[in-house]
C-alpha cells in the first residue's frame, strides 16, 4: 500500500492524523494508557478546566438514551494548577499535542486561565469552551450570545499567544452567527458541537432521570445536527473549524472531514470502544489507499452540492 | 486493564432469571482481585450504546492458570437480556478488570460476608480468595438474603466450602422470612467478626453499614452506579464521600468496593 498522508493542520499546530479526543471523554489522557498508543493520537483535548478544582453536578450524571447518552457531569476537574503539576508531565513526553479545555465563571475567570497556561510550554493550545449546558453560573451565557463569546474570547486573546480553539454549542437558533463572531474576535480555530441540551424522564417516579434535570446530548444521536452545523460554519469562516457530534467510525469522521472540518473529535465513542480512536484513524487510511487518495488533506471540504 | 475480544464457554439459566456465563480471557485477570468488575459491550448496535459493568464472580483456572472468568448476572433490562441470548463459541468485546476490589487485611480471622440477591456476585470470588489466604473458613460466615428462594444463590457454593451461611427471604419460601440484616446483627451480638464484606441493594448496605458502624466492625461495601466508561475518563459514576465534602468519589476508579465509614449512601 502507498503511503497515506494522513496529516493536517490547525493553523500552527501540526496533527499526525486529523482525529482528536475530545473534552470530557478522555480524561486527563493517562487513564486510556494501557489500552491504546497515545502517540497515535492526532490530539489529546483534556478534561475542562477552571482556575480552582471544581465539585461539580450531584448524581445521578448520566443517564443512557437512544443512540445517546445525557450527562450532567457540571465541569468537575481537578484545577488549573493541580493539572499542570500532576498530570502535564506525563502528557509532555508523548509526540502527541496536548490542548487544554477551559471555562470560567466570569470573563476574567477565562482570561486568568489564558494567562496562567501562556506559561506553560508543553501545552500546544486552549480549546475555549464558552458552550457548557451545565454550569448554571456560566457557560451557556458566553455560547448563546455573539457578543458575550466575542468578549471572552478578546479577553483571552490578549493574555495568550497560544493557538486559541474556540469550542461552540449547538443550542442556538443560528450557530453562524456565533462562529463570524469568535472569528473577529482572534479565534485561531472553531470546534462543534458541544452537547445538545435535553432531558429524560422516569414515568414511574415522575422525577427527572439526572439530578441536574437537564443535560448535555452526545453520541450518534447528534451526529446529523453536527455535521449540519459543521458544514454550515465551515462556509461560513475562514479559520480551520473541527467536528464534533457522534463520530463512531472512520465513515462517520470522513462525513465530518468532507463537509469541511481539518479534523475531527471523537468524545462518547472512547466510552463504548477505548480503541475508537485508532480504529477511526485506521479507517480513514484504508479508506483514502482504496480509493487511492494520497491525503487526506484532499478530501477535507468536497462536498459536492 | 485490557480490552479483548473473547469466546463464551457457557451460558446457563441458574435460576429464574438468573445466569451465568464463562468468557474466555488471555491476560491480565491473573491479579484480579474479588470485588473487581468488568464491562461488556453489546455489539455494534448503537441504540443501547454503554458499555454495561459485571462484577467477577469466579475466576476459571486449569493448572494453576487462569483460562476464563465467570459472571453471575440478572436479566433486568435489554442488554441483559441479550446476554442471555449469547451461546457458546460466541465472541464478545470485554474491558478489564477494572476499579478497585475487596481489601484482606492480614490480621483478620472471622469473617461475615453478607449478600442481598445478585450482590452475591462478586462474593464467591472473595470467598475463594479468603480460603487462599489459609483462613479458617469454619470460622466465617455468610449472609444470604433475597425477594424469595430464586434469588438466593451460591448458597452450596459457599456450603461446600465450609462456611456457614444464613438464608432470609422476603416471603419466607427459603430460610427465614424478614431481613438479612436481623441474623446478621444477632450473630454479631454473640460473636464479634474482625471484618464485614457487603454487597447487595443499597438499603440493605445501609442498614449493614448502621450495623457495622453501631459494632465499630470495620466493614466494606460494593456498591453500583449507572457508568459510561468505567475508567475514569467521563466522571459519570460520582457518589458522596463522607468525609471530603469538597470532591465525590467516583465509583469506578476509587470503587466499587468501600470502607463503608466512607460513603454517604
Ligand atoms: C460495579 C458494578 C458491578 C455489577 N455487577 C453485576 C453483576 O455481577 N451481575 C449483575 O447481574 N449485575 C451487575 N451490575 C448491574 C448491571 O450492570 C446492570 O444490571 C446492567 O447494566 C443492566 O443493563 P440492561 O441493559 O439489562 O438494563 P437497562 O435496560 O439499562 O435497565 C433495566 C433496569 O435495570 C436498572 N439498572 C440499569 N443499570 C443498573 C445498575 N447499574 N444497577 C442497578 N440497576 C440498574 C435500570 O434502572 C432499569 O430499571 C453491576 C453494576 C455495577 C455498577
Ligand atoms: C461525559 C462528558 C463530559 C464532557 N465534558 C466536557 C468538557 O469538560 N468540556 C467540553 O468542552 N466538552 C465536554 N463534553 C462534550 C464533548 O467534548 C463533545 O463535544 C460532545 O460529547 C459531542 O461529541 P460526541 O458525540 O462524540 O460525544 C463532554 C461530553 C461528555 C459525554
Ligand atoms: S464510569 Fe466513567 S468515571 Fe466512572
Amino acid at each position: 500500500m502507498k503511503h497515506i498522508d494522513l496529516q493536517t493542520d490547525i493553523g500552527k499546530i501540526k496533527l499526525k492524523n486529523p482525529v482528536i479526543t475530545a473534552s470530557g471523554t478522555f480524561g486527563y489522557g493517562r487513564e486510556f494508557e494501557e489500552l491504546i498508543d497515545l502517540n497515535r493520537l492526532g490530539a489529546i483535548i483534556v478534561k475542562g478546566l477552571s482556575l480552582k478544582p471544581a465539585k461539580g453536578n450531584p448524581p445521578p450524571r448520566i443517564v443512557e438514551t437512544s443512540c445517546g447518552m445525557l450527562n450532567a457531569i457540571g465541569l468537575e476537574n481537578i484545577g488549573i494548577e493541580a493539572f499542570i503539576k500532576q498530570k502535564l508531565p506525563f502528557l509532555e513526553q508523548l509526540s502527541t499535542p496536548t490542548l487544554v479545555n477551559i471555562y470560567g465563571k466570569s470573563v476574567e475567570e477565562y482570561a486568568d486561565l489564558a494567562a496562567r497556561i501562556d506559561e506553560v510550554e508543553g501545552i500546544a493550545g486552549i480549546e475555549i469552551n464558552i458552550s457548557c449546558p451545565n454550569v448554571k453560573t456560566g457557560g451557556i451565557a458566553f455560547g448563546v450570545d455573539p457578543e458575550s463569546a466575542a468578549e471572552v474570547v478578546r479577553a483571552v486573546r490578549t493574555r495568550t499567544t497560544k493557538p486559541l480553539m474556540v469550542k461552540l454549542s449547538p443550542n442556538v437558533t443560528d450557530i453562524t452567527e456565533i462562529a463570524r463572531s469568535a472569528e473577529d474576535a482572534g479565534a485561531d480555530s472553531l470546534s462543534l458541537i458541544n452537547t445538545i441540551t435535553g432531558m429524560a424522564i422516569d414515568i414511574e417516579t415522575r422525577h427527572p432521570k439526572l439530578a441536574n434535570i437537564t443535560g448535555g446530548l452526545s453520541g450518534p444521536a447528534i451526529k446529523p445536527v453536527a455535521l449540519r452545523m459543521v458544514w454550515q460554519v465551515a462556509q461560513t469562516v475562514k479559520i480551520p473549524v473541527i467536528g464534533i457530534g457522534g463520530i463512531m467510525k472512520a465513515e462517520d469522521a470522513l462525513e465530518f472531514l468532507i463537509a469541511g472540518a481539518v479534523a475531527v473529535q471523537v468524545g462518547t465513542a472512547n466510552f463504548v470502544n477505548p480503541c475508537s480512536t485508532i480504529e477511526i484513524t485506521e479507517g480513514i487510511e484504508a479508506f483514502l489507499a482504496e480509493r487511492k487518495i494520497s491525503s487526506v488533506r484532499d478530501i477535507i471540504g468536497t462536498l459536492e452540492v | 486493564m485490557f480490552q479483548e475480544k473473547n469466546q463464551v464457554l457457557w451460558n446457563e439459566n441458574i435460576s429464574g432469571s438468573y445466569y451465568k456465563i464463562g468468557l474466555t480471557c488471555n491476560k491480565g485477570y491473573s491479579d484480579a482481585h474479588p470485588g473487581q468488575f468488568i464491562t461488556l459491550r453489546f455489539g455494534d448496535d448503537i441504540a443501547r450504546l454503554l458499555r454495561r459493568p459485571f462484577s467477577i464472580h469466579r475466576l476459571i483456572t486449569k493448572d494453576d492458570c487462569i483460562k476464563g472468568i465467570e459472571l453471575l448476572y440478572k436479566v433486568v433490562g435489554t442488554c441483559t437480556q441479550k446476554l442471555s441470548s449469547y451461546k457458546k463459541g460466541n465472541i464478545i468485546d470485554l474491558l478489564g478488570p477494572l476499579g478497585n476490589g475487596f481489601v484482606i487485611p492480614d490480621n483478620v480471622r472471622r469473617i461475615f460476608i453478607v449478600a442481598g440477591g445478585i450482590g452475591v456476585a462478586p462474593m464467591f470470588f472473595l470467598a475463594s480468595s479468603i480460603q487462599k489466604t489459609g483462613i479458617d473458613l469454619s470460622e466465617c460466615q455468610v449472609f444470604i438474603g433475597g425477594r424469595s428462594k430464586h434469588d438466593i444463590l451460591c448458597k452450596d457454593d459457599f456450603l461446600s466450602m465450609g462456611i456457614t451461611a444464613d438464608i432470609t427471604t422476603d416471603d419466607g419460601s427459603a430460610g427465614k422470612k424478614g431481613l438479612i440484616t436481623v441474623p446478621l446483627e444477632s450473630e454479631i451480638k454473640k460473636n464479634r467478626p474482625d471484618i464485614i464484606y457487603a454487597c447487595g441493594p443499597p438499603a440493605m448496605l445501609n442498614a449493614v453499614a448502621q450495623i457495622a458502624e453501631k459494632y465499630a466492625t470495620p466493614c466494606q461495601i460494593s456498591i453500583e452506579t449507572i457508568m459510561a466508561c468505567g475508567m475514569g475518563a467521563c466522571l459519570g459514576c460520582a457518589v458522596e464521600s463522607k468525609t471530603d465534602p469538597d470532591k465525590y468519589l467516583h465509583v469506578c476508579k476509587n470503587g466499587p468496593v468501600f470502607d463503608s465509614g466512607l460513603l454517604r449512601i
